[in-house]
């Protein structure tokens, strides 16, 4: 790091202010008991106390973290089987094939998911609410995982597996004592980047909350006709700080799990 | 493996106290009975005490969600997959709700609030008896502006915004029916003219608005007029009110020549579950503390004739959000003109953007 010159330096800290900057402003009126965005005029964390306030706002933003935790965790399972079916298919045309369906999912417009997910369940007669949020979900978040599992998996080496079975280990052995282990880093970062995916996601989410069930993203839209409160900032900048804990709780995670071959002894 | 067993453990329990607290805060209101209706309003249009009150009055529960346009609304419930009980459409919006059969009637005999409400606000053109709908809130179009930006310049009519010292100072919004509504209006015709001579006028006359114009936008207006970055802006009233809340150089009137008046309005939709219980919440609306309280969190002005006499009276007989009979006179409500005549409107008012330079 010592050898970068100045110029990308300066480089990096601009672009890291450009990014943040947005962030850090919307926190600093977070702080402001003028009501506005546009003069600060004291200091007041009469914001902070006004989210605590709001039972519903709390209510919708447990539900957001739930719909997270539960999709992350059962797209994380989906994906890595997935991602060893894909891995282990004989066929070479037919494992393309998959993978590209697969890659397809990532890359189709937000919307249209949501929209073709809204007329699947009117259609087959699910009501819109917490279940249809957590589906969707899902969904969309088994993609993200496979796509995440998938290179550790293709750099494990096959004679691992060879090794494995010769000494003894029954199928099932190899699949938790060297695969999985193995393939852990992997599957982390899958749950994480589901995690996140689903924190954030509006469009989908747009489509498919109903009937009284609402996540932050899509209740925050809908509070712009009147103007966003500051309020908004004061949940923002709590968010802010929950995701920087999860960030720094993800690296402290991965990097104890680092050495993956340590796992397979255990 | 262990570890990631332990660690999906953790999660499922993790979810599960949430669930578990999720569902005590839902419960918060103290009631009991599995008795609940869903409300689907706009966004931070209600006061939330009032939701509150009602639990505790009728040991209704209240499911309570947003929407953020009338169409996105209309949407939800075409679709069906859900039950709202209770939702506010604007009135061009219940005409179109209505033809889409999407709208149960209201039972008089459960609301007998519904005295409390101004006669000049019931039986309009959108809703012909109020056979599905009650007035919610109301207001008007007109014009915000900010006279400390303007030397103290002040308006009374469309016409002013046409005086050639205004150069790049008005901002229209992006909407046919109000841009065009407002040429026709300054010629003195009516909002839902559907005479292609006069709308071919009106946008004549629009065109030569369009040196003073300085932007067609939506409602980043607000922002705008709240800095001191535009200085005079079409406008709806409840708008100009959260403008004028933030900065208090802003006024605003409702132009001489006449102009647009709104509602949105409560109606029952078809999906609801729990009609006896619709009809509660709109009761309990319509009551005149309840409206009076609800109208002083809002700021939009409310149709209930007996919650004015419990309200600031500085707020009531503000002529800008409560106008006198004679401006009144004056107003009209956007009648469904058809889809036809509403590609016109928007054919010309893409002319008129197409014009401006």
């Amino acid at each position: 790091m010592e050898k970068l010159s100045k110029l990308p330096k300066i480089y990096l800290v601009a672009v890291f202010i450009i990014l943040y900057a947005p962030i850090f402003y919307l926190i600093f009126y977070s702080f402001n008991s003028g009501g506005g965005m546009s003069n600060f005029e004291s200091f007041t964390l009469e914001h902070y106390a006004a989210v605590f306030e709001d039972t519903r706002l709390i209510v919708i933003v447990i539900n957001t973290v739930i719909v997270a935790l539960l999709s992350a965790l059962v797209s994380t399972a989906i994906g890595v089987l997935g991602a060893l079916a894909i891995v282990f298919m004989r066929n070479k045309a037919m494992r393309n094939a998959v993978l590209s369906l697969n890659n397809i999912l990532i890359v189709s417009p937000d919307v249209i998911i949501g929209a073709s997910f809204l007329i699947l369940f009117t259609m087959i007669g699910v009501k819109l609410g917490f279940a249809s949020v957590l589906i969707s979900h899902i969904a969309f978040s088994i993609p993200i995982v496979v796509i995440m599992v998938l290179p550790k998996l293709q750099e494990m080496s096959p004679t691992l597996i060879d090794a494995a079975l010769d000494l003894g280990a029954s199928k099932r052995d190899v699949l938790t004592r060297v695969i999985i282990p193995f393939i852990k880093p992997g599957i982390l970062a899958g749950f994480f980047l589901a995690l996140t995916y689903s924190l954030d996601d509006f469009a989908v989410t747009f489509f498919v909350t109903g009937n009284g069930f609402s996540t932050l993203s899509v209740e925050i839209y809908s509070m712009a006709r009147a103007g966003i409160t500051l309020t908004i900032n004061a949940l923002s900048g709590l968010i802010f700080l929950v995701t920087v804990v999860l960030v720094i709780g993800y690296y402290a995670i991965s990097r104890k799990t680092k050495a993956p071959l340590s796992g397979v002894r255990k | 493996m262990k570890e990631i067993v332990r660690g999906a453990a953790v999660i499922l329990l993790v979810s599960a106290i949430l669930l578990f607290i999720n569902a005590e805060l839902n419960d918060g209101g103290g009631s009991a009975g599995k008795d609940s209706i869903t409300v689907y309003n706009w966004g931070e249009y209600i006061d939330p005490d009032l939701l509150k009150q009602f639990e505790k009055e009728t040991g209704i529960r209240v499911i309570y969600e947003t929407f953020d346009s009338n169409e996105g609304m209309m949407g939800k419930i075409e679709q069906g997959g859900t039950s709202y009980d209770i939702s506010m459409p604007s009135e061009y919006m219940i005409e179109m709700m209505q033809e889409a059969d999407l709208l149960l009637p209201l039972d008089y005999n459960k609301i007998p609030n519904v005295k409390n409400i101004d006669p000049y606000f019931l039986d309009l053109p959108f809703d012909p008896g109020n056979k599905y709908s009650l007035p919610y809130f109301w207001g008007t179009l007109g014009i915000a502006f900010n006279p400390t930006l303007l030397d103290g310049q002040t308006f009374e009519s469309w016409d002013n915004l046409w005086d050639p010292s205004l150069k790049q100072q008005v901002i229209l919004v992006d909407s046919a029916r109000e841009t065009i509504g407002m040429g026709l209006n300054s010629l003195g015709y009516s909002l839902n003219s559907t005479n292609l001579d006069e709308l071919r006028e009106a946008t004549d006359k629009l065109k030569t608005l369009s040196p003073n114009v300085k932007a067609v936008i939506g409602d980043e207006v607000t922002q705008l007029m709240i800095n001191g970055e535009a200085a005079i802006s079409l406008t709806w009233s409840g708008q100009a009110a959260d403008m004028m809340y933030e900065n208090e150089d802003i006024d605003y009137i409702v132009p001489e020549e006449g102009s647009n008046l709104w509602f949105d309005n409560m109606v029952i939709p078809r999906t609801s579950t729990n009609i006896e219980g619709a009809h509660a919440f709109i009761n309990f609306m319509l009551d005149a503390e309840v409206a009076a309280q609800n109208a002083d969190y809002v700021g939009y002005s409310t149709p209930n004739l007996t919650a004015l006499d419990l309200m600031d009276p500085e707020v009531t007989e503000d002529e800008r959000f409560y106008p006198d009979e004679e401006t009144r006179g004056h107003l009209e409500v956007y009648r469904n003109l058809g889809l036809e005549m509403l590609g016109q409107y928007n054919e010309l008012f893409l002319e008129f953007k197409m014009d401006m330079k």
